[in-house]
């Protein structure tokens, strides 16, 4: 039985406010649409328009019986409350409606719940039930829901430019299929992306079986799981591993970057975390080596890293597996490496040490004989089945896109279907897609926009978004998971299930139907209720793939002549290291303007992608290595002014093909390889991804898609301004981020006391971490130790509960989630490209980067200082948000009072009192306060110096992602973290409608746990806590009371309620690179402490 | 030498000043009411789409809020009964009632009756009702007699220093909880309703924010 879908219409509180649905038809540029829309908000549509001239005058007559002028009306327009004609099951006006659906992303997906309100998605938590991800979700995610509501989306289905009805595109690919059954589908050919949905596997085997000489592939442009072949051949079974991080305790990872471009990446850096997160100091933490060409996330966290080509990565584990397992056939992979073999023997030994609690992984862009090695190392050390498991997967049936190529051009294909990808912009370079495509005579093309691809394709069906469709998707696990429709296509779109089926002439295309005849054939039972348990748990139970136990079979490498010798790379001869872009992912997000302006988590650049090199090679080509003076970390030698990063042009030459682009100098990089991001330099976009950065993919080739090596890279002389939002690279020797390693923990758990400031001028007023007043509620120390001979009256602190933040820095990964979290949470805007250039940007949570190589400052007291730029640094990262400091500095210097604190710790912005003098920004000593310098929201994000001279208005649709519980913000006011002051508020509001309901109207204290802040929510290593610190149980004060808890800059007195906790890092002793002290902390020291002086200490 | 100024220009100084005294006058005037929060709406009635009175239905029926208001006590926003809502008793009666015209065209085409907002905050201030009717503030604390308007009219200023005045005092305006939609009902005395308040203020631990958070986002 079908379900009927009724989508729950505005509420009356939106259309009371803001008219979000009052113009949405001017978007309907086709009749098709508007007949969508007119079913989708039969209310908002037709009712809302203008007022006539009878209602003008009950208005004047109303405002003339208020105050006898007419201006009553201007003050206050009238406004229509428009509640529903039939009552709607569920949907209660003003309160959020949660579903259980899941993102699909190649192979895998990530279990949501998406909140709704009134039928409009506005936020995408992680789904909790799903236990591997516990609820925590990631950036892009995050960032998905505006690709929703992406005013540049295919907004109808055309041919040759003409716009089609639904009925005609019905029609259309129903012709499809009948046109090529009496040749049973030859001439036929389909491209698609990958995709886990068992209901697409399904219609595709019945395609195939229907059409037997249709071809059938699939490509993507970026791999996230090893190939088939590199586990087939050495377990002779399609299985794919799924690492246990949780349970290794030595991890090595072979240029992995598990924590972001892996699949299965949130499940690893999640079970990482629960491996690597310190409570007191009996805990073990884990011990994490990694090898790799670029800087990742994953090796900002590595505890030895080693900075090689990736062309070097075989020899490397051949090295390593040849001192693990002792067997000599990897000797001759791993000639001509240029490591120290310390490095690889004591890896080894540490290793081997921890048998079945050990892991190596190596990255899925990796050829499959570095994947057959870090097998054969897994298997010798007794791993599989601990901290590998293998997971049996369907064997790989579809031909690749060179395949298609080749019908092509043979002129075996007359009709192309291209289901979603974008082969115009990211295929191989040397199959020339677009001019293949531009041969084939019938292209129709299902895509969410009209890109590169689909302006070349005849016919371009709208696709439907992920929150408009029926689907289902699998896990990185392999469990399945629905993918609900959240709102009826805004334009109409299609599934890839529903063109599949259409095609393959199923009697029945309605998407719902054919996911539900998948799950409930695979669910067994009650279909009806299975299926509702399927939808309202958001994952089917024990649908995982199998596990199973398999020999590792090493005939696969005892064969030595697969051993080339290894590339020498220098400037002329360099490396090229194609990588998925942490946000652009292959290109797909290009025109998310949530995710363009998220500055890259490691360079902090946004807006643009850029050519990375190492400092050595900057220094070959003559950029960078002039004029450098003492704090050399911080990089004075490229051309900073204040954010703006002057570029280079360069040009990268790969046999005869070239790209230009930006070049911007990266520590940590292999020296000789280069970093090109992909995802950038789309040309058929939108009006957020046109134009920003350059493409890598004209020098992709198929058989070098992910390493490439012979390129050089050549200056044009030109430069580019790239909007770089941490300029600063290091931390000056300050105490900002406390870092010790394990073994020093253990002796001194309280270690961060005595790093920096405090330990020699104490905060007076110190909270929990402090000598004085640590003890005391807020309230006490409020009136015990108020601030000091002032003015202004100390808050009182007296509420029943007094919010806290606490940020484990040790686990701290620095994926961003948090900063898009908040956005879509709190309704921050983008300022585009220009204005981030100017230090614009508006996020109220930003993650800080910092360098140390323990040289800089040491010239502050006469010694050597450093002049170069560091190569191997070490990487700290920083949450920073509003602090919530007890004593803020904003509030003092505040003429109107717009910021305050309540009664329970927050130091909260009243945005209607703010008149803009940013008095408290420049008092703020965290620099967390951001300015509206323009109408963010309602200016078009070109034209924001017109003022009123300019276009008007955000488009609609991107209103209607906006959380109707948080004000927009206007120009000229300051804005600033809440603690996401809406949840607490409405989490107490709650909380107290319960407990009056069940009889106990005088339990006001909402219990721990119940209020989660958007940015803790999202956190996949649950590094951030929130809590009410009154409770000596609650989790922040469990943190808070632990040893490393520390305040940033508490010798301010500032009193901040946010207050993180110290990183560790777990070097080993043996190991040539093993520093005694963690770089930050030697340049803490050189800087803090002269030579000579204060012989005792050594902290 | 000829005059300059005709000789009606010697009255033009105290033309002007008694001109500037009065536009001074008018503008104090207009901003003192117009642009301070004692401008506020009390008496505004606007015509409804349908002549709903519900003196006849609350006052005289004795039909509960909570019947057409059906979800004040959990959501922050008071909904407006569906047309549906109103024709489960008016398929019964007044069937054929021209005044209802509308809302049983609205029941069986789906568009909604478009009422007119009476009580309308700033969207910046985030006012809930499931929390002041769970802590006992009865709807005539903030609606007047509602049970008594034939046209709903702003009976109270709703302004912030009147959203305050509870919120700074609460124990004037608390009942028990079971006569929160009584809107005729009142304490023996204000000595007696002083003293319920105030047992409820410590017994329900009623702690009305002061700060900006408790209503701005």
């Amino acid at each position: 039985m079908k379900r009927k879908i009724v989508h729950p219409s505005p509420s009356q509180r939106e259309l009371a406010g803001p008219r979000y649905w009052r113009s949405l038809g001017e978007l309907a540029s086709t009749p098709g649409f508007k007949a969508h829309l007119e079913r989708e908000f039969p209310e908002g549509a037709s009712s809302l328009d203008g007022v006539d001239r009878r209602h003008f005058l009950k208005i004047m007559a109303a405002s003339f019986a208020l105050g006898g002028v007419g201006l009553a009306g201007c003050r206050r327009p009238e406004s229509n409350i428009l509640p529903f004609s039939k009552s709607v099951e569920g949907i209660i006006p003003g309160l959020p409606l949660y579903y259980a659906t899941a993102m699909p992303l190649r192979k895998s997906a990530i279990p949501l719940l998406a909140e709704t309100h009134q039928g409009r998605p506005t936020k995408l938590e992680g789904n909790p039930a799903y236990a591997p991800h516990g609820g925590a979700s990631s950036l892009l995610t995050q960032a998905s829901v505006l690709d929703l509501y992406d005013p540049d989306r295919a907004a109808a289905h055309t041919q040759n430019g003409a716009v089609l009805t639904p009925a005609a595109v019905s029609d259309l690919l129903a012709g499809i299929g009948t046109k090529y059954a009496p040749a049973l589908g030859a001439g036929l050919a389909f491209l698609a992306g990958e995709s886990s949905s068992p209901t697409r596997a399904r219609l595709v085997r019945e395609l195939r079986t229907k059409y037997p000489n249709a071809l059938w592939a699939e490509y993507e442009p970026v791999a996230d799981e090893p190939t088939a072949a590199a586990a087939h051949a050495v377990f002779h079974r399609n299985v794919k591993p799924l690492y246990q991080f949780a349970k290794a305790r030595r991890i090595v990872s072979i240029d992995a970057d598990f924590f972001h471009a892996e699949s299965g990446a949130l499940y690893y850096a999640r079970e990482f975390a629960k491996g690597r997160r310190v409570k007191d100091k009996d805990d073990s933490m884990n011990r994490l080596y990694v090898a790799e060409s670029g800087l990742t996330l994953t090796g900002s966290m590595a505890d030895h890293r080693l900075r090689l080509a990736s062309s070097h990565m075989l020899a490397l584990v051949a090295a390593l597996a040849g001192k693990v397992t002792g067997d000599p056939i990897y000797a001759s992979f791993a000639e001509g490496l240029d490591v120290k073999p310390e490095w690889i023997a004591e890896c080894a030994a540490d290793l081997s040490a921890f048998k079945g609690e050990s892991l190596v992984l190596a990255g899925a862009h990796l050829p499959p004989e570095v994947h057959w090695m870090t097998h054969a190392i897994n298997a010798a050390l007794n791993n599989f089945g601990s901290t590998i498991e293998l997971l049996e997967v369907p064997a790989p049936e579809a031909a690749s896109i060179a395949d298609v190529a080749a019908a092509i051009r043979n002129g075996a294909v007359q009709t192309l279907v291209i289901l979603g990808g974008n082969p115009a912009y990211n295929a191989p370079a040397e199959l020339n897609w677009s001019e293949l495509q531009k041969s084939v005579t019938d292209v129709v093309r299902l895509g969410l926009h009209v890109d590169e691809t689909g302006t070349l394709a005849g016919t371009q069906i709208a696709a439907a978004h992920y929150l408009e469709s029926w689907g289902d998707a699998r896990t990185a696990d392999g469990t399945v998971v629905p993918v609900q429709p959240m709102i009826l296509p805004l334009f109409g779109g299609l599934t890839e299930i529903e063109v599949i089926a259409r095609i393959a002439g199923q009697p029945n295309s309605d998407p719902y139907a054919m996911v539900y005849a998948t799950i409930t054939g695979v669910a067994g039972g009650n279909p009806e209720k299975a299926f509702q348990r399927f939808l309202y748990d958001g994952f089917l139970e024990n649908s995982a793939y199998a596990k199973v136990s398999v020999d590792f079979d090493d005939a696969a490498l005892k064969n030595p002549a697969a051993a080339a010798p290894l590339p020498s790379l220098s400037k002329d001869h360099l490396e090229v290291r194609f990588v998925t872009d942490h946000k652009m992912d292959d290109g797909r997000f290009a025109n998310n303007g949530w995710l363009q302006e998220c500055p890259d988590p490691i360079t902090k650049i946004s807006w643009d992608n850029a050519i990375l090199v190492s400092p050595r090679l900057a220094k070959d080509l003559g950029i960078g290595s002039n004029g450098a003076v003492l704090q050399v970390a911080r990089d004075e030698t490229q051309n900073f002014v204040k954010g703006k990063e002057g570029a280079p042009i360069a040009e990268v030459v790969l046999g005869d093909r070239r790209i230009r682009g930006p070049v911007h100098i990266q520590v940590g990089l292999s020296n000789y390889t280069i970093i090109l991001p992909l995802g950038y330099g789309r040309t058929v976009s939108g009006r957020i991804g046109q134009g920003a950065g350059f493409s890598a993919y004209p020098l992709r080739e198929s058989g070098t898609p992910h390493v490439a090596v012979g390129a050089t890279l050549r200056l044009t002389g030109e430069t580019m301004v790239l909007a770089d939002t941490q300029e600063h690279w290091s931390m000056e020797g300050r105490d900002l981020v406390r870092e010790a390693n394990f073994d020093e923990y253990r002796e001194n758990p309280g270690y961060v006391k005595e790093e920096g400031m405090e330990s020699e001028t104490p905060s007076v007023l110190d909270g929990p971490v402090g000598v004085q007043g640590g003890n005391m509620t807020p309230a006490e120390r409020a009136a015990q130790i108020p601030r000091g001979n002032s003015l202004y009256v100390t808050p009182k602190l007296d509420g029943v509960h007094q919010w806290g933040m606490s940020i484990d820095l040790n686990t701290c990964i620095g994926c961003n989630a948090c900063v898009v979290a908040c956005q879509a949470e709190n309704n921050i805007p983008i300022v585009g490209r220009d204005q981030a250039i100017r230090g614009r940007e508006m996020y109220w949570i930003r993650l800080d980067r910092y360098y140390s190589d323990g040289r800089a400052d040491a010239g502050a007291f006469g010694g050597e200082g450093n002049r170069e730029v560091p190569e191997d640094p070490q990487i700290s990262l920083q949450p920073v948000a509003c602090m919530q400091c007890e004593l803020a500095p904003c509030e003092m210097v505040c003429p109107v009072n717009a910021t305050i604190h309540d009664e329970e710790g927050l130091n909260v912005m009243a945005y209607n009192r703010c008149i803009g003098t940013r008095y408290c920004a420049n008092n703020c000593p965290y620099k967390v306060r951001r300015f509206n310098y323009f109408d963010w929201n309602k200016r078009h994000i070109d034209n924001f110096y017109m003022g009123p001279l300019g276009p008007d208005g955000m488009p609609e649709l991107l209103k209607m992602v906006k959380n109707p519980e948080v004000s927009v913000r206007m120009r000229g006011v300051m804005e600033k973290c809440t603690y996401c002051v809406q949840r607490v508020e409405n989490g107490k509001i709650q909380w107290k409608v319960k407990a009056a309901r069940e009889g106990r109207p005088g339990d006001v204290v909402v219990p721990d746990g119940t209020i989660k802040t958007a940015c803790q929510q999202v956190c996949p290593v649950e590094a951030i806590v929130f809590g009410n610190i009154l409770d000596p149980e609650s989790a922040v004060s469990q943190a808070k009371a632990r040893a490393q808890d520390y305040s940033l800059l508490g010798y301010l007195n500032t009193r901040p309620r946010t207050t993180y906790l110290g990183k560790l890092r777990n070097p080993n002793p043996r190991m040539p690179d093993y520093n005694a002290l963690p770089f930050s902390r030697i340049e803490h020291n050189s800087k803090s402490i002269p030579a000579g002086f204060d012989e005792g200490k050594t902290s | 030498m000829s005059n300059l100024f005709p000789k009606s220009a010697n009255r033009l100084p105290l033309q002007i000043i008694i001109y500037l005294f009065v536009l001074g006058g008018v503008a104090t005037a207009g901003v003192t009411y117009y642009m301070t929060p004692k401008y506020t709406r009390v008496g505004y009635a606007p015509v409804q789409p349908v002549p709903f009175s519900h003196a006849l239905h609350a006052g005289q029926l004795g039909i509960d809020c909570r019947y057409c208001h059906s979800y004040v006590e959990r959501s922050g926003f008071a909904n407006l009964p569906t047309a549906q809502t109103c024709m489960n008793c008016h398929n019964q009666i007044k069937t054929t009632s021209p005044l209802l015209a509308v809302v049983r065209q609205s029941y069986e085409s789906g568009q909604p009756v478009p009422w007119v907002q009476v009580h309308q905050l700033p969207d910046f201030a985030y006012f809930n009702h499931a929390v002041h009717i769970a802590r006992g503030v009865s709807c005539v604390e903030c609606h007047g007699r509602i049970d008594q308007m034939d046209v709903v009219e702003h009976a109270k200023p709703l302004s912030m220093s009147f959203c305050l005045q509870c919120h700074r005092d609460p124990a004037g305006h608390l009942r028990p909880r079971d006569q929160v939609t009584n809107l005729a009902w009142h304490a023996s005395s204000p000595e007696a309703q002083l003293e319920m308040g105030t047992k409820f203020v410590h017994d329900w631990n009623v702690n009305p924010p002061q700060t900006c958070s408790g209503c701005h986002r």
